[in-house]
């Protein structure tokens, strides 16, 4: 506790791949595990503030679930934005294909900002978080 | 000296490979950057690669003749050079 | 966002995405370079990496068939000529893709 490090979850709670949301410090943060390097970063996504870990990582980058903007879980780095929603051509009643029309015209000035990370290592099989993020 | 005329993207390198060709062989010729186009030039390009069974650029018109992606040799023989 | 950065990622997407269908990045490094650029650019422009070299017709189901990689949705196309359209993804064993000439479908007796 006293280098600033708090142990945040056991490291083989989090298999090589995945990742686990975790709060502490009244912040909620993700642990990633990539190939047996641990990373941590904020929970929201830095679009629209969907929960990431009901998202996809692969390597280091992660894939938002809601519009797909992706991120490098080493750096926090944003690196692409969302993809487009498609609707098809079905029929949409008439409020709420204005209330989609809207959403979308706000979407538009939404921008995709990288992701806030914590230091972390691990010790005595606990993967510790730095309490003050790097960023 | 046959007509040419280039259908192009400007995000494609072999479409600038085929322009190039064209300048360094002292060959006059037209060219349209599809992606840089409006709508209706867009539509009647389409309409074009879709008449001659054609989906990538460069679509290269030398007279009555079509080539479809960079092929010097075929420019050459087309041309009669 | 960074391009480099983007360009990287997309290296590593699509590294794994080609490999089981036989294909791998093309051994001319600048050209690799030049087209990640260029998919990045309209992925920024579109939302969606494209095909530098084919055409959108703003129909959502063909625009599809252009994403990179597009191999899947034209693969007997690439696999005769031995590379994909923009050429940024070559057969396994192409060693000099300066050999491989763009021919388009019709050419190679498909369509």
């Amino acid at each position: 506790m006293s280098d600033g490090f708090v142990r945040a979850i056991s490291a083989a709670d989090v298999a090589p791949g995945g990742m686990k949301a975790v709060e502490f410090d009244g912040q909620e943060v993700i642990v990633c595990n990539c190939g047996g390097k641990f990373y941590a970063i904020q929970r929201r996504c830095g679009h629209m503030n969907a929960p990431l870990d009901l998202g996809t990582l692969d390597g280091p980058y992660l894939t938002c679930p809601m519009h797909c903007a992706q991120f490098d879980v080493s750096s926090g780095e944003a690196l692409s934005g969302p993809v487009p929603a498609e609707f098809g051509d079905a029929m949409v009643p008439a409020r709420l294909g204005q209330f989609l029309q809207n959403i979308g015209m706000m979407m538009q000035h939404v921008r995709t900002e990288s992701i806030r990370t914590y230091a972390t290592k691990v010790e005595a099989g606990w993967v510790q978080i730095a309490l003050k993020s790097t960023q | 000296m046959k007509k040419v005329i280039v259908y192009a993207l400007s995000t494609c390198p072999w479409c600038r490979k085929t322009k190039k060709f064209f300048t360094d062989h002292e060959i006059p010729f037209n060219y349209v950057d599809y992606d840089l186009a409006d709508q209706t030039t867009q539509e009647g390009i389409m309409r074009e690669l879709d008449a001659a069974g054609a989906s990538g650029f460069p679509f290269v018109r030398i007279g009555e003749q079509v080539i479809v992606g960079y092929q010097p040799d075929g420019f050459s023989a087309a041309l009669g050079l | 966002m960074n391009i480099e950065s983007r360009k990287k990622a997309l290296r590593h997407f699509f590294a794994k995405v080609v490999q089981p269908m036989g294909f791998k990045f093309t051994p001319d490094a600048d050209l690799v370079e030049f087209l990640l650029e260029q998919e990045v650019m309209l992925e920024v422009k579109h939302g969606v990496p494209y095909c530098p070299c084919q055409p959108l017709r703003h129909e959502r189901a063909r625009d599809m068939q252009i994403v990179c990689p597009c191999i899947p949705f034209h693969r007997q196309h690439f696999d005769a000529i031995k590379r994909c359209w923009c050429g940024l993804f070559v057969h396994k064993d192409v060693v000099d893709p300066d050999t491989l000439p763009q021919l388009s479908a019709k050419e190679v007796g498909l369509e």
